[in-house]
């Protein structure tokens, strides 16, 4: 069964994904929960989220879900999320790989949601595949997965509850599945269609860039001026300065400014820039092109040093630009 | 690399207010690294009625490091070399901001010629002069501008209406000054003993 699996999933894999996510939801014990989770995630889709990475929707509803959930966990799931997207790119010959991440994904996925699996997150590969045969049993030792496959998708419309609609699997199967088998769904496909879109849109970008481009300067900079600022005063004229004074684009380097970057302000003097050049000019001389006063650069650099931290911090930043 | 786009945004915003400035800048061939910036003399100073070309080189980490500039037109100025045309100017230096721009920093070279100051000088031999014996140095620089920021206002094109407009037929005129070197009065010669 082993080397079925294996073998399935280098030969296609779109349904093999499928199935795998409708297994799981098979399985599932614990419905309310999902339920909740998925009402949670419509409210975000509905808000029209702008491109969210997949990784931190999935561990923000987690981390909010269950307190069980570690910073290792995150991060392990992280790592699996991303290789997952490189097999989104990578040729056929890859898949099988990919799939043991996907899989992996499921796995953590399962444990923070509170299901009785006990399998480790860290033993992934083997531990999944062993899951995944034995819920193949509970299938009804179905070997042929494209008939599996049929009467799970059958199954799925039978057993769609009314209120929350998309499938309440780990997202990470969720749009694999969309993504290659939506003809015998159409409903579903169109219902998850944005989370796909989302994924695409992020995912090649973020597998390109090295975790130290200024993605890391973004979290590391960005919440503690703003926090300071805004909390400890000094703030008045600055806040003013901010409503009446912000400028379109970056000063330095023509660039539009975002949201994050209109609402970073390193210096007190009123000085705007994106946080590329910031990051830039912090490599440099450290200077406020503004006023040429240096930047007070500590609090970044003490969030730098812990790894956890900076872990969280990347959460909540993305709960905090979540509007 | 250079931020092209932000170079690019700079010439728009130069020629957007050329009237007002009278501070041009003009890549130099295709590469936007180099460039020619143009100031009028500041009214009112011995450099006045001149037109002054600086060469422009923006270095790969522009605008986060300054441009590098310098004269082209020979200037007497205690803080610009008499030889090399080189500026003794902070903002070139260490206190460039990448806030400010080439526009603003020839509109600072432009203070400059304006503001000679010459217990920090780049040119000794001005600066002694200045010192002692201010009078001399206010006609040497009066006559460089004449001799040296006054001919190199004219561009080709106002050489080549003047002589169209003489009476000589446009491609002739364009070979002729093309021949002599740009040299106005010898096309004119040249044209007239033809």
């Amino acid at each position: 069964m082993v080397s079925d699996s294996i073998a399935n999933a280098s030969i296609t894999c779109a349904p093999n994904v499928r199935d795998l996510g409708k297994k799981k939801r098979a399985n599932r014990s614990a419905k309310l929960k999902q339920c909740k989770l998925d009402v949670r995630r419509e409210q975000w889709l509905s808000q029209g989220k702008k491109k969210e990475c997949l990784e931190e929707w999935t561990g923000d509803a987690i981390q909010w879900d269950s307190s069980k959930m570690t910073l290792e966990n995150m991060e392990l799931r992280k790592a699996m999320d991303r290789a997952e997207g490189n097999g989104h790119i990578s040729s056929p010959s890859n898949s099988p790989i990919s799939f043991n991440s996907i899989m992996g994904s499921n796995d953590s996925g399962t444990n923070c949601s509170g299901s009785s699996s006990s399998s480790s997150s860290a033993g992934c590969c083997s531990g999944n595949i062993t899951e995944e045969d034995d819920e193949g049993d509970d299938d009804g030792c179905l070997d042929d997965w494209e008939a599996m496959a049929d009467a799970l998708a059958a199954n799925d419309e039978n057993k769609k509850p009314p209120v929350c609609p998309p499938p309440t699997q780990d997202l990470a199967a969720n749009n694999m599945e969309v993504r290659v088998a939506t003809a015998q769904n159409p409903g579903l496909e169109s219902r998850v269609i944005p989370a796909v879109t989302n994924t695409r849109a992020w995912r090649p970008d973020d597998a390109s860039r090295p975790q130290s481009l200024p993605n890391l300067t973004k979290h590391h900079s960005f919440p503690n001026p703003l926090d300071r600022r805004f909390m400890n005063g000094g703030i008045p004229w600055t806040s003013r300065n901010r409503i009446f004074n912000t400028p379109t684009s970056c000063p330095i380097c023509c660039e539009d400014l975002d949201l994050t970057d209109s609402s970073f302000l390193p210096c007190l003097c009123g000085f705007r820039l994106c946080l590329f050049c910031h990051k830039r000019i912090l490599e440099e001389d450290g200077r406020c092109p503004g006023c040429r006063k240096p930047y007070e650069t500590n609090p970044v650099q003490g969030e730098a040093s812990s790894e956890g931290g900076n872990l969280t911090f990347h959460r909540s930043r993305s709960l905090m630009m979540r509007p | 690399m250079i931020d092209f786009s932000r170079v690019q945004k700079e010439l728009q915003e130069c020629i957007k207010d050329i009237e007002a400035s009278g501070i041009k800048v003009t890549p130099k061939g295709d590469n936007l690294s180099r460039l020619v910036g143009t100031i009028p003399g500041p009214i009112g100073t011995p450099y006045e009625g001149g037109t002054f070309q600086l060469d422009i080189t923006l270095p790969d980490a522009y605008p986060f490091q300054p441009p590098k500039v310098q004269f082209t037109t020979k200037v007497w100025h205690p803080n610009i070399s008499s030889q090399s045309g080189a500026i003794c100017l902070d903002i070139l230096k260490d206190q460039w901001s990448p806030a400010l721009t080439l526009k603003t920093a020839l509109l600072s070279v432009q203070a400059l010629l304006s503001a000679p100051e010459p217990n920090d000088p780049q040119d000794a031999v001005v600066a002694q002069q200045y010192h002692r014996d201010y009078q001399t140095f206010v006609n040497t620089a009066r006559y460089w501008t004449e001799a040296f920021a006054k001919t190199s206002s004219l561009g080709v094109e106002e050489k080549v209406k003047k002589l169209v407009e003489m009476g000589f037929p446009e491609p002739i005129v364009r070979s002729t000054l093309e021949a002599v070197g740009g040299d106005e009065n010898l096309a004119l010669e040249k044209l007239c003993s033809s």
